[in-house]
This record gives C-alpha cells, sequence and structure tokens, in this order.
C-alpha cells in the first residue's frame, strides 16, 4: 500500500481523512484550554458524552432504524447536548458552592461517565443490535468510518479554525490577560462561552476516532509539542495541528499495516494518542531551544569553557613561572585523561603552547586571561562599592560572574565604577 | 491650600460606594471626588481595597452597593495589572503586548494598520525598550515587564490611567524613568491614578492623594491630607476589630 492510497483509496480513505480533521481541531481548541491552565476541562468534557452518545443511539434505534448512516448525526447531537449540560453544573457548583474546579471536574466526570455506563448496560439489552456501536465510541474506531463522516468532520473542523481565524485578535486580549480585555470593551464572557462550545464540539468530533476515553489525549500533547518550538501564539495553532495531523495520520497508518500483519484489530485511537504523545516527548527532549539534550549540551559546553577560561588565568597569574602537566592536574582536581583533552584542545586553539613540558600563554592566550581578571575584579569591586557586599564574601560570586559578563556590561561597570585601577583587595585591574 | 480652593473640574465620583468579596466587605462606604490633571496616589495597608478600589472603577468588579463613575462622557481609560497577575511564559513578543493597546480602538475584527505598528515601536521606544520587542515576555527584567505594560497603556492614548503598584520590585533608574512618563502624561492634561505602597516618595510624585483602609480614611490635595494622624489612621491596627467583628457577622447570616 502506497502512502497516497490512504488519502485517496474508497475504503481507507475516509478514516485518514476522518481521524487528521478530527486531530486537527482537537489539538486547536487544546492550544486554548493549555493556555487557559484548564488542561483537565477536556477529560471532564468528553467523558460526559457517554450518557449522551448511549442516549443518541437509542433515540435512532427507537425511530429511525432505517437510515443506519445517519445514525453518526444523532450521536453528535446527543453527546454534544450531554457534555454542555456537564459543563453548565459544573459552572454552576464552581460558583454557587465554590467547589474548588479539579474536585468539581473529578465530580461531573464519575457522574456523566457512571450514568451513561448505567445506560449503556440497559441497552445491551433492550438494543442488543446497537450495544456494538455504542461500545465503538468508548474506544473509538477508524476502519468503519465512512465518507460521510469525512463530510461532517470537515465542516464542524473548518468552522471551528474560520471562528479562531476571525476572533484571533479578541481571543489572545481574552487569553493573556482578561481585566485588559475587559477595559477594552471586549466582550471577555460572550468570547469565553464561544470557545468553551466549540471545545466541547471539538472533543465530540474527536470521540469517533480516538474515544470518549482517549480524546482529550488529542487536547494537549500536540501543544506540549508545539510550545518547545515557538514563542508566538499563531504559529502554536498551526504547529499543533500539524503534529496532531501527523500523529493522527500515522497512529490510523499503523492501525491499519499491524492489523494486516498480526491479523488482529488493532484500535487506532490509543495509536494516534501514542503517536502524538511521542512527538510531544521527543519535542521535551530534543526542541533546538528548551529541549533537554540541547540545553544539556549547552550547560556542558558552558562548563567547558569556564574550565579553559580558569586554565588560562591559573597559568597567567603563576608569572611565568613553570605550569606542568601535574600541577595543574592538582590545582583543578581533575582526572588525567579529561585533562589532556582540555588542554590538546586549547592548544589547537592557539590559546597555549608547549615547552619543555611547561605550558605557555600565546599572545591571544594571555589577552582573554588578563581580560578574564579585569572581569573578576571588577566585579568584585563593584559588589563591594555598590553593593555593600563585605570584601571575605565578593570573591565566589566574582569567581562565577567572570565567565558571565559581557562587553556591554563590563563598558558600564567601568563607567560607574569610574575607570578603576585596583580592586578591593588591593590588587591591580589589568 | 490655595489649590484646593480653587475651582477644580471634577473628573471621578464615588458615592457610598461598597464592595464585598463573598459577603466580606472589602470596600465600605466610600464616598470621594477626584479632579481632573492630576497625579493620584491611593495608599493603604495590604488588603485594604486598593486594587479593589481601582477594579471597581475600572468595570471590573461589581459593587455590592454605591457606585462610581467618570463624570467625563466617552473619556478613555487604560489600566497597568499588577506584574504578578499575568501569565510571563505566555506565548507573546513585547510588540505584540503593545500593539494590543490599539485593539480596543481596532474592534473584533479590524486588523491592525502600518500606523498602528510603527505607534508600538514608537511607544516601545519612549519606555526605552525599542531593542527588545521581539523578545518573548519572560525574558525580559522585573522593570522592563512593567515599562512594557506601560507602554501598552500609552498605546490605548487614555485620558485616565490606573497603575496598580507599578514600582514593585524595580531599580530605582526605572522607577525615575517612569516617573518621567507619568509626568509627561500629565502635562499633557491626563488623570493618573497609581495604587502606591512607598511613604516615602509620595510627596515628590504626587498632587492628590487617597488614604484607604478598607473606609475611606481621607482624599484630598497631599499638603493638606497627608498627616501624621491620618497615616496612623490608615496603617494603625484601629481596623481589626472591625474585621473580627464583620467575619462573626459572616458566621453568623451564613449559618456556619
Amino acid at each position: 500500500m502506497s502512502l497516497l492510497e490512504f488519502f485517496l483509496d474508497p475504503v481507507l480513505r475516509a478514516p485518514t481523512w476522518g481521524c487528521m480533521l478530527m486531530a486537527i481541531s482537537t489539538s486547536l481548541m487544546g492550544v486554548i484550554s493549555f493556555l487557559k491552565k484548564r488542561s483537565l476541562v477536556g477529560e471532564t468534557i468528553s467523558h460526559s458524552t457517554y450518557p449522551g452518545v448511549v442516549l443518541g443511539i437509542i433515540f435512532f434505534a427507537t425511530f429511525f432504524p432505517r437510515f443506519e448512516s445517519m445514525s453518526i448525526v444523532f450521536v453528535l447531537v446527543f453527546a454534544f447536548l450531554s457534555s454542555v449540560l456537564s459543563m453548565k453544573i459544573l459552572n454552576y457548583i464552581e460558583t454557587r458552592f465554590h467547589v474548588k474546579s479539579d474536585a468539581g471536574l473529578c465530580f461531573i466526570l464519575a457522574s456523566f461517565f457512571g450514568f451513561g455506563l448505567l445506560l449503556a448496560s440497559h441497552a445491551q439489552f433492550a438494543f442488543t443490535n446497537h450495544y456494538k456501536k455504542i461500545q465503538m465510541y468508548l474506544y473509538g474506531q477508524t476502519a468503519t468510518m465512512h465518507d460521510v463522516h469525512i463530510l461532517i468532520y470537515g465542516l464542524l473542523t473548518s468552522l471551528i479554525v474560520l471562528l479562531i481565524y476571525i476572533f484571533y485578535r479578541p481571543l489572545q486580549l481574552v487569553l493573556f490577560d482578561e481585566g485588559h480585555a475587559k477595559s477594552l470593551n471586549i466582550n471577555v464572557s460572550k468570547i469565553n462561552k464561544l470557545f468553551n462550545y466549540l471545545l466541547v464540539l471539538s472533543l465530540v468530533v474527536g470521540i469517533r476516532s480516538v474515544g470518549i476515553v482517549l480524546a482529550s489525549g488529542m487536547l494537549i500533547a500536540p501543544v506540549i509539542a508545539a510550545r518547545q518550538y515557538t514563542d508566538r501564539l499563531s504559529l502554536l495553532f498551526v504547529l499543533s495541528a500539524i503534529f496532531s495531523a501527523i500523529s493522527a495520520f500515522l497512529g490510523n497508518y499503523l492501525s491499519v499495516v499491524m492489523s494486516i500483519d498480526s491479523n488482529r484489530t488493532l484500535p487506532s485511537g490509543p495509536l494516534i494518542v501514542l503517536v502524538s504523545a511521542s512527538i510531544a516527548f521527543l519535542s521535551l527532549l530534543f526542541a533546538p531551544k528548551n529541549g533537554l539534550i540541547f540545553r544539556l549540551a549547552r550547560i556542558s559546553e558552558f562548563k567547558r569553557r569556564c574550565l579553559q577560561e580558569n586554565i588560562l588565568k591559573y597559568i597567567w597569574k603563576t608569572n611565568g613561572r613553570e605550569v606542568g602537566h601535574s600541577s595543574i592536574k592538582d590545582f583543578f582536581h581533575l582526572n588525567s585523561v579529561s585533562l589532556k583533552y582540555t588542554l590538546l584542545q586549547m592548544k589547537r586553539k592557539k590559546h597555549i603552547y608547549n615547552s619543555n613540558g611547561s605550558y605557555r600563554l600565546t599572545k591571544r592566550g594571555e589577552q582573554i586571561a588578563s581580560n578574564i581578571v579585569r572581569l573578576h575584579r571588577l566585579w568584585e569591586l563593584y559588589l563591594a562599592s555598590h553593593l555593600g557586599m563585605s570584601i571575605e564574601r565578593v570573591h565566589p560570586n566574582a569567581e562565577e560572574m567572570e565567565h558571565i559578563l559581557t562587553p556591554e556590561i563590563e563598558q558600564k561597570l567601568v563607567s560607574i565604577l569610574n575607570n578603576p585601577k585596583k580592586d578591593p583587595h588591593k590588587q591591580p585591574i589589568p | 491650600m490655595q489649590t484646593y480652593k480653587r475651582k477644580l473640574e471634577t473628573i471621578l465620583k464615588a458615592d457610598q460606594l461598597c464592595v464585598h468579596y463573598d459577603k466580606h466587605p472589602v470596600l465600605w462606604n466610600v464616598s470621594l471626588e477626584i479632579p481632573k490633571n492630576q497625579m493620584v496616589a491611593i495608599i493603604g495597608p495590604n488588603g485594604a481595597g486598593k486594587s479593589t478600589f481601582v477594579k471597581a472603577v475600572l468595570n471590573l468588579v461589581e459593587p455590592f452597593s454605591g457606585s462610581v463613575n467618570f463624570l467625563e462622557e466617552g473619556c478613555s481609560i487604560a489600566y497597568v495589572p499588577q506584574k504578578e497577575s499575568i501569565d510571563w511564559t505566555f506565548p507573546i513578543s513585547a510588540f505584540e503586548v503593545v500593539l494590543m493597546g490599539r485593539y480596543g480602538k481596532l474592534g473584533y475584527f479590524k486588523k491592525p494598520k502600518e500606523k498602528d505598528k510603527l505607534d508600538a515601536i514608537k511607544m516601545l521606544d519612549v519606555v526605552g525598550m525599542k531593542t527588545l520587542k521581539d523578545k518573548q515576555i519572560n525574558q525580559l527584567s522585573g522593570g522592563q515587564k512593567q515599562r512594557l505594560f506601560i507602554a501598552r497603556a500609552l498605546m490605548q492614548d487614555p485620558d485616565i490611567l490606573f497603575l496598580d503598584e507599578p514600582f514593585t520590585g524595580i531599580d530605582m533608574a526605572t522607577e525615575k524613568l517612569i516617573i518621567d512618563v507619568l509626568k509627561k502624561l500629565k502635562d499633557e492634561n491626563k488623570t493618573i491614578f497609581i495604587v502606591h505602597h512607598d511613604l516615602r516618595t509620595l510627596r515628590h510624585y504626587f498632587d492628590w492623594v487617597i488614604l484607604l483602609n478598607t473606609y475611606l480614611v481621607d482624599s484630598g490635595p497631599i499638603d493638606m491630607v497627608l498627616t501624621k494622624e491620618n497615616i496612623e489612621k490608615t496603617f494603625g491596627n484601629t481596623l481589626s476589630l472591625f474585621e473580627e467583628a464583620n467575619i462573626l457577622s459572616t458566621t453568623h447570616t451564613k449559618g456556619l
């Protein structure tokens, strides 16, 4: 099977497009939930759809049993109403009884889901033929999706994208600073209401493909991944949508391919959520700016530079006496291998050279070393004279700052200290 | 004395304003009139209702009873919130924050024009932050964060400006820069309200002072109102009894 077939083949295309559309709409709303710090709301909303799903199917089975393909419409409408009701109750107990938001969310989730399970077990006996369909919404099933799903999800997703685009600026205002938005005469509560309904809508869209239990999984993982790469809200929306679409495609693809290989149906919902979680996890590790790996690399690079500069300073301070391998080793408590490596690097940079077993500074090395000492002493003087730190205590802080101070800060220091010649320990400032 | 007697045009009027949080009074029976074109300090101890007063004026909280109104039709108001109330990790650049000051005039759907963008950069320049325009806001220092929000307020081109504790946690140089900007605004016939806590600088910065401690201790020109007795009344412990009785009354009326 070629990848293109997944988008075009009459059997394969509905699951592919369906999953991707649902992933895009949930992840866009996920950005908003994430920025509102209400990430758990999605969990409650998706679970609260369950009574609605069961009632929708019962309603369809009782009144319109012949329009099989339209059952999705009843399910979506009932699921939507059920979730909206749960949010209204949540809001009521939060404002009226001052129940803390997390407690309220758990309470509503359990009550609605429990009620849904009760209805479902009733349906198992009263509507046995349709029970399988009810179960399907619990864990999601993409294989049985049709083109009509693409149409419905396409419309809902376009609606969400369009509304976010139209209300982008007021939304940004409200998300960032509600008080400021209010003072600019933006109707904050209307904007909040609109996007709360859209959040419910996006999760309702999600339950068919990922399932009630995992639908909210698609809400937050893409935005966590996206946040690692950008500091801009517009890009955050775009990247979240891209990551979620990729997860949806891969999850669905893996489900189909692995099911063929193993002759068992692997549910696509969990696979989609796991792919999206992996993308988030890898982003946390590997993102260029905030990723853990790069940060560790930058930290060790900084430490290496500090060590090299300290060695330069050490040689500079010995003032032409013999500085052998062992004296550096003892002074810095290093093991031989890492010291050899460091010294080799410094030689390559032409900061030091070796003459008869003793290390000496090149011209360049000397410049760097004297500058380090200069920064160290300037900083000590600043701490002592301007911040009133006692002279014995200034040294450790300056040991660190000498590697950090930029030429601009140096210039400012020189100007507030009136271009000094001696540090607090009466040492000359080079 | 003489300034007080001269007829000044009133711009803000509060009439028996009471604000409650959870049936607990935060502001109690505040009546005052503030004249136009002043630097007004709002001072009082922690929990005296200073921020609440500002929020009531801006319609951000609903008064329990009484009212507070601007007497001039259609005057525009800008508000600089406390730094702590902002989510600094929000994905937004300094430039965008300042540009947001225009969103009120633009309404829901209009896009900011080239002129708005140029103005935003100009405002950043006024507070000395032009070079930092593309920084994510959490990369700014405490003083820069404060100046950023002042630039946003300037962008709104307000007649009346409210600042909630703008001088907490910033260095003297920034404080001076901010005060200079605000004094220039005052010269342009604007009225500025600042929630303040540093009694030493009070006389240097302000013309008018509102002393709050849940109830209004006094309000008037700084030379007349800022007396030793008033300061003692404001910051002294006279209120603890009132508060204690009030908590008791709430528990009784709520049936707890």
